[in-house]
């Protein structure tokens, strides 16, 4: 690959968040979360449902507003969205009213790249992802396996620094969801891009991540960081090995907790 | 397709031989309803002579024009409502009061201000168009999902690019039904102002054989307006077609 983006950390640092759902309350999504990413590490944000940490990947990507604490990448504040952070969300986000190439000629057309060069890079990436032979087709005609491939092809296509991925495989089928996994994988390790995964799946977040943030639920806090470190081994059989499922195991619990204690009553 | 077609003139094949047959009885007075065979006689000579085209032109250049019109303005403030507190504020209050008014009850307004030839027709005309564009288009862009902006705006995109890149297309399926139903609106409001000021065109034709107690003039024009408008119904939707095959609704 000729990226020439480089792979950079980010430091959050005391985030609180609060959103409004009707006029005139207020509900606290994070409260106080400080996190560190390394540069190219692959980190999983792991939590119940409604925990925040979606709200947390969509700080970092500048599209909510910062409002107490701060996020800090090498290339400074984060305060707007930016193509130095790409995204892929679970509902693959894609343009339905482009065909694939076209959606993923859009990110290398605002670097202010045209013409063959441009339609180079976005078949090197199409190829990537294993569409080849799909650039006409609009998205609508695709599967859903097919539909986020493109929409990765689309991110990593704009050189991003930093990948936030939000559930991007939650919307697939099982069999679909290990081979996305393997391949992104694969790709982030020849791109050796930083990445933020959010998943609520304890297996896919110890399979693919180098550190697990386990977040509690109502207000989102950082329960625990732990490391994990299968992605290093390059090995798709990894699932088997019984430290994997320790690992897993362990991390259930933790995450069973959060689950149990965010059904309890909201006590003031 | 052509079985399709065959399907649904045989409606009006059976509508025609009803009135064939009505004649022929000598069940309705031939002032009421003149024989098929004359009206088609008339149309035929309206075609021959060319005033059927030149008046179906007049009629299409004002109402296209002003359909233009309407689009222009109804477009973007229809996108701009939910996303510009300002121009909200000011348009949709309008837009609901404006939208079920009689717009036709604003053609003295616009003879007055405009004159009595093409401008004030086309003022007429896409003013009664141009609130359904804005509904539709607001419509459209209210149910544009976030992440779709978001990842434009992550790609590189600026604000006002967003307009272009994502709203506008993301809201083309309901701007297209807005413009489906404004462009037959403002084909009436048209006719209805050619009948009312008079001039040329298919409605001014028509009320010219009206003042002269010509019936198979008016049927005549009738025929040719259902003509001139079932085209550009069908046109219309030749465009959504083109325009949305990236849309599912294409394959069906």
């Amino acid at each position: 690959m000729t990226d020439k983006s480089v792979p950079t950390g980010i430091v959050i640092t005391g985030l609180s968040h609060d959103y409004t759902p009707r006029a005139g309350t207020r509900v606290r999504a994070l409260e106080d979360v400080s996190l560190t990413v390394a540069t190219g590490s692959f980190h999983a944000l792991l939590g119940p449902s409604g925990c925040g940490k979606s709200t947390l990947l969509y700080c970092i990507g500048g599209f909510l507003p910062v409002q107490i604490g701060s996020i800090r990448t090498d290339r400074g504040l984060v305060t707007a969205p930016g193509p130095d952070r790409g995204v892929v969300f679970q509902n693959f986000a894609l343009f339905p009213w482009k065909t694939v190439l076209q959606n993923i000629l859009y990110g290398i057309g605002k670097r202010g790249i045209r013409g063959a060069e441009a339609r180079d890079r976005a078949q090197r990436f199409i190829d990537l992802v294993h569409l080849t032979g799909f650039e006409a087709s609009f998205p609508g005609q695709l599967s859903g396996g097919m539909q986020q491939r493109a929409a990765l092809a689309r991110t990593l296509a704009a050189e991003p620094d930093i990948l936030l991925m939000d559930e991007p495989f939650g919307a697939l089928d099982a069999q679909t969801r290990r081979i996305m996994q393997e391949e992104l994988l694969g790709i982030w390790r020849q791109t050796g891009k930083t990445v933020v995964f959010v998943t609520h799946d304890v297996a896919e977040a110890v399979y693919l991540a180098d550190e697990i943030s386990v977040m509690s639920a109502r207000p989102g806090r950082i329960r625990r960081t732990l490391s994990a470190g299968f992605n290093r081994a390059a090995d798709p059989a990894v699932f088997k090995r019984p430290d994997f499922a320790e690992q897993v195991e362990l991390i259930w619990q933790m995450v069973r907790a959060e689950v149990d204690d965010a059904r309890r009553p909201v006590s003031a | 397709m052509i079985g399709r077609i065959a399907l649904r003139c045989s409606a009006f094949l059976v509508l025609l031989a009803g009135w064939e047959v009505a004649n022929r009885l000598g069940l309705i007075r031939p002032f009421l309803l003149p024989p098929l065979a004359a009206v088609a006689a008339r149309l035929a000579q309206d075609v021959a002579s060319g005033a059927f085209f030149l008046n179906a032109a007049a009629t299409l250049y004002r109402t296209l024009a002003g359909f233009a019109l309407a689009c222009a303005i109804g477009i973007p403030l229809g996108i701009l409502i939910s996303r510009r507190p300002l121009v909200g504020w000011f348009v949709e209050p309008i837009v609901s009061v404006g939208f079920p008014m009689p717009a036709i009850a604003f053609l003295p307004i616009f003879m007055l201000w405009f004159g009595v030839f093409d401008l004030s027709k086309i003022v007429m005309t896409g003013f009664s168009a141009v609130f359904t564009v804005i509904a539709a288009a607001d419509a459209g862009t209210r149910g544009v999902e976030r992440q779709l902006t978001w990842s434009a705006q992550s790609l590189g995109a600026s604000r006002a690019e967003l307009f272009r890149d994502v709203m506008l297309p993301a809201a083309m399926p309901q701007i297209l039904t807005g413009l489906q139903v404004a462009l037959p609106l403002a084909l009436i409001v048209e006719v209805a102002s050619e009948m009312l000021m008079g001039g040329n065109g298919l409605g001014g034709m028509m009320v010219n054989a009206e003042n002269y107690a010509d019936s198979v003039g008016v049927y005549a024009g009738i025929v040719e307006m259902a003509l001139v408008g079932g085209v550009a119904v069908a046109l219309m939707a030749r465009l959504r077609r083109h325009l949305l095959r990236w849309h599912p609704e294409a394959a069906a």
